[in-house]
């Protein structure tokens, strides 16, 4: 649908007609001519395309992400900033070019304006300066030329020459400018009110009231994969220019503790919520199990339930944490539906004509978690299987409270019932263990595909089982007795 | 720090590569119909639904083809457009044109397909074998006699190997763009390696003499060998598409048709005998290699014998039989793809040696050393062994990365550890340096030096990230004496230079560097003769450097005792020769040397040197679930003397992570009935940067004086090493379970790994 929407292009401010369906990438290369920007992959898995995106953090402040453009629709840049490879080269090489220049780091180049940006958005970020954080930085960043040894040694000169980076987003992008990082004249309107760069709430959601027609759209990084040469005119409803959509609030509700998580809440807003890490302790660590930084940035967990892929990684960790989904639309009111229960079959939900996922809502008690994930590659990677459980300790040492989830083995993502009554009411052991292998080795039906047959599937699912045990119990040392 | 400035534009994102390129008004772009299964007839295509989307669609199937439909070079055997059947799964069968590529593209998924029947696909070679349906004729390699060895060796151990394809992912996918000429031909900017041959299936395409077809190569982004042949079917669509609608086409594929329609590294399956001694001498091997050329020849003919010269790896093996055999199946046509061959018949050999190591109770180290080639041995294939640095790197290499220390260590962390397991294995490198075709190693180049003192070098080289440009622009300088900053290597037009090789086999440089170099003599001597005419002094007192022009010492006119400036700078000079109206051009030609090779008997001497080197990697594997992490990487490089270190450095590690990846991660997979089911991004998985171990390089850096500033060629011969991958992982997987049978099923994956360890293997492989 076409519409009028006001954003920031590196320091060019627009208020355009825009498709609001468009992929961000094809109007960044056609429309606005900026060719720095490329498509590798249009499915959000080399980085070529990325951006860094300014916009309201949860905070109200404004901070920027790598982004892949590939997976952005055009309405969703409505009151946000971007960035792109011509942004950064308003005055020509940055510090992150040169030291990309000077270790050889780009051979072909084709690569390159994602990896400069992602590395730039790296200084820009605030996040402590080591290499194994800038290399974190670019893990949504393929290149087929250098093997990377170039791109560490390039990293590891930036880490080292702005090892001194502020904590305080002014006085650092002062520094990055003055260092000739972001030119002057971007550094300095990035320095700004949030209303002069531009960067708003977008007043979408009242532009468009619920309409059973539209499609709704969280990060898009399933909705573009899927449609990637969208059709005109589907009206699609961004839940992220919702406002308050990002919020994750702890709240009563007869006496109980509960957590309740916006609509647009993307896996970083997750893995880094306080709220969320004193419920499950140690949950952050699995953050970089899930896709890539770009990617992390913009997919929500409703999305990741909705699009209803059987190895969904969010939808796993959510199950075994109790969820249940706030449903809003239908003429009969407002809904709670269990999760697990949301799944009909195969790609099908038990959502309404004209309804939509509010919200998420937890219990806030807090439990010990693991998440265990099987992909052929390590970071950036679908899930061949996945699973993840949640306990809650008797004060005998024995298992009080379970929740298992599997995800990989059916047509939909499950909860293993029998698992958890199984461990209920038991101490955790190398026999408990194996009995929970087993059980999960009999879970669900899994079929054979481009990830793994499904003998593979059974094993991993047996092997995931004890994994957990071990992680769950290290003092037991449960591997020496699984493994012997 | 030498920066390669080729580079700059890089990372200002200003390169322009094909779809960067300013779009004329009224462009087309092109998208195309595949085809939906591996093996099918159909009666015709509808069109209505396509062309009903909006006015500027058009839709262009074979008959609409002026020349001939056909795209094959060593055997006439592959249609540009499908005539009523497809033979793979991403066949084109029609080209869509449209004002957007987007409008293109949803155009081109409403062509619909009338009468489909789909028909049995095979996609096993062996039984493409069995059938008899195979391309040419299978050859055969041998030396010395394996049956009468095999008495002599206290081991005879035979086995089964297979390796799997693999995609080249260059980041830019295929593409090119037509305008139409009123001469009935088209000029193209193609993303193509190979200029020349596109010209030829291009004018072919459209019924005309390749004097009116002209290719313009800019900057790839990416190609590994799969922009050689694999270019000329979008370039000529594209020029279809221009002399049709009448208009600029471009046709750019995107990642998912470029991953189903274009063809990759062959997977090959193959048996092999190897002989030993008890000390583990090797005496005997031979091999069968069982080669799935895909539905179409391509260049399958080329890649072979690489295979065969390549049995043997990096060993001196007295008694060789090997035979290969390019078998015919339903799957895209396989192509070239850095190694060229190579890589599959090293794993073999490789695989067989791990094997005999196992049974023989030897660390296959042990067995690699004791068997590698020494100077004045013989290849299989006819050639002596000159200037052997097997020896040398394997003992830099191991001793690098402390191998004995490395294998101490591993051990004691293998009995502390349950969960974890490590492993370690090396490779020994030995790969050949030239087009095994040998009228293929030829090079041309155009050189203009213009009257401002600025150079132009074009030859045909493609540069794709390689730093061929940047090699050539420092010899041309060196050469010419001119300023390295003043010479500006040309993009590469068959109008510029004709008849060029594709920019492949690893020799792109050492054959486009000298065509270039022989140019830029030519000039060299008829500046040097302006200047010793100005000065009063013979040509030999006369020297041109960096810019400068130069007394020699002890020249007669000066008298002096030492080289002094003549006060003349290279622009000054080529001024002069400009008003004294001297030729400021020159074209070169290089033809290698020494190359000769007789099909029959299967022996000559087709490589002009080798490259040698070793890469020591160790990795470690969970055990609980199977999957593994490469920790470190030694390699010891046979660089010989580095043009350009950081270039040459990209192209180690970068061809190492590429053998890594094929070795034990890229897994190109096809369902039962053919169907690619690895076709995008998301499925297919390549090394990132996270998947890479730390890498340890080093250059081995003696001379080669066979060529030009005695360098060796660098594109291919690290992507070996990743072989080294494979085994590591085995290694450490046998550490948990000693005593069993190792696979040799490339690639690695923690599928295969947890099968292995969980003792879920229906049957063993590769008995
Ligand atoms: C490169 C890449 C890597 C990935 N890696 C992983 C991974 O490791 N693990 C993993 O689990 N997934 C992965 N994914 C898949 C995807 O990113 C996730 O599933 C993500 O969480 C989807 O969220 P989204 O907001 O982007 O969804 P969208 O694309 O915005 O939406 C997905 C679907 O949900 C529907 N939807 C969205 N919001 C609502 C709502 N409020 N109510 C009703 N329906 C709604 C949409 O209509 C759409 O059908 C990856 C994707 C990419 C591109
Ligand atoms: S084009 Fe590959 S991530 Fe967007
Ligand atoms: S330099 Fe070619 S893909 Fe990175």
């Amino acid at each position: 649908m076409k519409r009028v929407i006001r954003f920031r292009l590196n320091t060019r401010l627009y208020e355009e007609e825009v498709q609001d369906e468009a992929l961000a990438l094809d109007w960044i290369r056609s429309t606005a001519g900026l060719k720095g920007t490329k498509e590798g992959c249009r499915e959000g898995d080399c980085g070529a395309c990325l951006v860094l995106m300014g916009g309201r953090a949860a905070d109200g402040s404004t901070e920027w992400k790598g982004v892949t453009s590939c997976t952005l629709g055009m309405g969703d840049l409505d009151g946000r900033h971007i960035i792109t490879i011509e942004g950064l080269a308003a005055d020509g090489l940055t510090p992150v070019m040169e030291a990309m220049l000077d270790e050889g780091a780009s051979q072909c180049g084709f690569c390159s304006p994602g990896f400069i940006l992602a590395l730039t958005g790296f200084l820009v970020s605030g996040v402590s300066i080591d290499p194994v954080a800038a290399m974190a930085a670019v893990e949504g960043n393929l290149c087929r030329c250098t093997g990377y040894g170039s791109i560490r040694r390039a990293a590891a000169t930036l880490c080292a020459d702005f090892a001194d980076l502020p904590a305080g987003l002014a006085p650092r992008l002062a520094l990055l400018a003055s260092r000739k990082v972001l030119p002057p004249e971007l550094a300095a309107l990035m320095a700004s009110p949030p209303e002069a760069l531009g960067v708003a709430e977008a007043a979408f959601a009242s532009i468009h009231p619920a309409d059973p027609a539209r499609v709704t759209i969280g990060g898009g990084t399933d909705y573009y994969v899927r449609n990637p040469d969208p059709e005109p005119d589907t009206a699609p409803r961004f839940s992220d220019q919702a406002p308050e959509a990002r919020a994750i609030r702890k709240a009563l509700v007869s006496g109980q503790a509960i957590l309740e998580l916006g609509a647009a809440v993307n896996t970083d807003d997750f893995f880094s919520s306080l709220l969320v890490r004193a419920m499950a302790p140690g949950i952050e660590r699995f953050a970089s199990d899930i896709a890539s930084p770009p990617i992390r940035a913009r997919a929500t967990l409703t999305g990741n339930i909705a699009n209803a892929s059987p190895i969904a990684d969010m939808t796993a960790i959510l199950i075994a944490l109790g969820a249940r989904l706030v449903l809003e639309g239908d003429p009969g009111g407002e809904r709670l539906v269990e999760l697990p229960d949301f799944f009909l079959g195969y790609k099908k939900l038990d959502l309404h004509a004209g309804e939509r996922i509010r919200g998420i809502v937890l219990p806030g008690e807090p439990v010990m978690f693991n998440f265990e994930k099987a992909a052929k590659r390590a970071r950036l990677d679908i899930a061949t299987v996945n699973s993840a459980i949640a306990v809650r300790m008797a004060a005998d040492g024995s298992i009080a409270a379970a929740r298992y989830a599997v995800g990989g083995v059916a047509p939909v993502p499950l909860r293993l019932k029998e698992a958890e009554a199984l461990l209920i009411g038991k101490k955790p052991s190398a026999a408990l263990a194996r009995q929970l292998g087993a059980l999960a080795y009999e879970a669900g039906s899994p079929i054979s595909d481009v990830r793994g047959a499904s003998r593979y599937r059974r094993r991993l699912m047996e092997r995931l089982a004890w994994a957990h045990c071990i992680r769950l119990w290290p003092e037991l040392r449960l591997e020496e007795e699984l493994l012997a | 720090m030498k920066r390669n400035p080729d580079s700059i534009v890089n990372v200002l994102g200003k390169t322009l590569y094909v779809d960067d390129l300013p779009e004329n008004a009224g462009m087309l772009h092109g998208a195309v119909v595949l085809s939906p299964s591996a093996h099918g007839r159909y009666s015709g295509l509808d069109e209505s639904k396509a062309l009903a989307l909006d006015p500027s669609v058009r839709v262009l199937v074979a008959k609409d083809v002026p020349g001939q439909n056909q795209l094959g070079s060593a055997v006439l055997d592959e249609a540009l457009l499908a005539e009523g059947d497809w033979h793979y799964h991403g066949q084109v069968l029609a080209l869509v044109l449209a004002s957007s590529r987007v409008l293109a593209r949803r155009a081109a998924a409403r062509v619909q397909i009338l009468g489909r029947e789909d028909l049995p696909a095979v996609t096993d070679p062996r039984e493409a074998f069995k059938r008899g349906d195979i391309i040419l004729s299978p050859r055969t390699q041998r030396m010395g006699d394996p049956e009468a060895a095999y008495k002599d060796c206290a081991l005879v151990l035979e086995g089964r190997v297979e390796s799997g394809g693999q995609e080249h992912v260059y980041l830019e996918t295929q593409g090119a763009i037509a305008w139409p000429e009123d001469s009935g031909g088209a000029r193209v900017i193609s993303g193509t390696q190979s200029p020349a041959a596109t010209q030829k299936i291009v004018a072919r395409v459209l019924g005309v003499p390749m004097n009116r077809v002209e290719i313009e190569t800019r900057r790839l982004g990416g190609a590994f060998g799969g922009k050689e042949d694999q270019a000329n079917g979008w370039a000529a669509l594209a020029a279809l598409g221009a002399v049709k609608s009448g208009k600029p086409v471009k046709v750019y594929l995107n990642r998912r048709d470029d991953m189903l329609a274009t063809g990759k590294r062959h997977p090959y399956s193959s048996d092999f005998k190897i002989g030993l001694s008890a000390d583990g001498m090797i005496l005997a091997f031979e091999a069968d290699y069982y080669q799935n050329a895909g539905a179409a020849c391509d260049l399958s003919p080329a890649i072979l014998p690489r295979t065969l010269f390549h049995a043997a790896g990096a060993y001196r093996v007295p008694n060789v039989r090997v035979t290969g055999t390019m078998c015919r199946t339903n799957l895209v046509p396989f192509t070239a793809f850095r190694g060229f061959g190579g890589p599959q018949g090293l794993f073999v050999m490789e695989s067989a040696i791990e094997q005999a190591a196992a049974v023989l109770g030897m660390d296959p180290v042990e067995i690699q050393r004791k068997n590698l080639l020494k100077t004045g041995d013989s290849f299989h294939y006819g050639q002596d062994v000159e200037d052997a640095r097997a020896e040398a790197t394997v003992t830099r290499c191991l001793q690098k990365a402390r191998y004995e220390t490395l294998r101490a260590e591993i051990t004691a962390f293998n009995a502390a550890h349950k969960d974890l397991k490590r492993g370690a294995a090396a490779f020994p490198l030995c790969f050949g340096i030239s087009f095994t075709k040998i009228m293929m190693n030829q090079g041309g180049s155009l050189v203009h030096v213009y009257n401002d003192g600025s150079v132009s070098v074009a030859t045909g080289a493609i540069e794709m990230g390689q730093g061929v440009g940047r090699k050539i622009a420092i010899v041309s300088a060196s050469t010419l004496g001119a300023p390295l900053a003043s010479i500006r290597i040309d993009s590469t037009r068959t109008s510029t230079v004709a008849n060029t090789m594709p920019t492949a086999a690893s020799t792109g440089a050492d054959i486009n560097v000298m065509a270039a170099k022989v140019a830029c003599d030519e000039i060299r001597k008829r500046l040097i003769g302006v200047a010793a005419a100005r000065l009063g002094v013979e040509p030999s007192a006369v020297a041109l450097e960096a810019g400068r022009v130069y007394l020699n010492a002890g020249a007669a006119a000066t008298g002096s005792e030492a080289r002094r400036d003549a006060g003349l700078s290279f622009a000054d000079l080529v001024n002069l020769a400009y008003e004294q109206r001297v030729d400021l051009s020159a074209h070169g030609f290089y033809a290698t040397p020494g190359l000769h090779f007789d099909m029959k008997s299967e022996k000559g001497h087709p490589f002009l040197y080798h490259v040698y080197g070793c890469a020591v990697i160790s990795a470690t594997v969970d055990t609980l679930r199977g999957s593994y992490q490469f920790d470190d990487a030694f390699i010891v490089h046979d660089i010989a003397n580095s043009i350009d270190p950081i270039v040459d450095m990209g192209q180690i590690e970068g061809g190492f992570a590429q053998g890594l990846g094929w070795a034990a991660l890229e897994e190109l997979k096809f369902d039962d009935k053919g169907l690619l089911v690895s076709n995008t991004l998301s499925t297919y998985k390549l090394p990132d940067a996270h998947f890479m171990p730390r890498m340890d390089v080093e250059f081995y850096d003696k001379p080669n004086p066979t060529v030009v500033a005695n360098s060796k060629a660098v594109g291919e011969p690290p992507l070996m090493y990743g072989i080294a991958g494979y085994f590591a992982v085995l290694d450490a997987l046998k550490a948990a379970k000693p005593g069993k049978k190792g696979f040799y099923d490339l690639p690695m994956t923690p599928e295969k790994a947890l099968r292995f360890l969980a003792d879920d293997e229906p049957k063993e492989q590769g008995s």
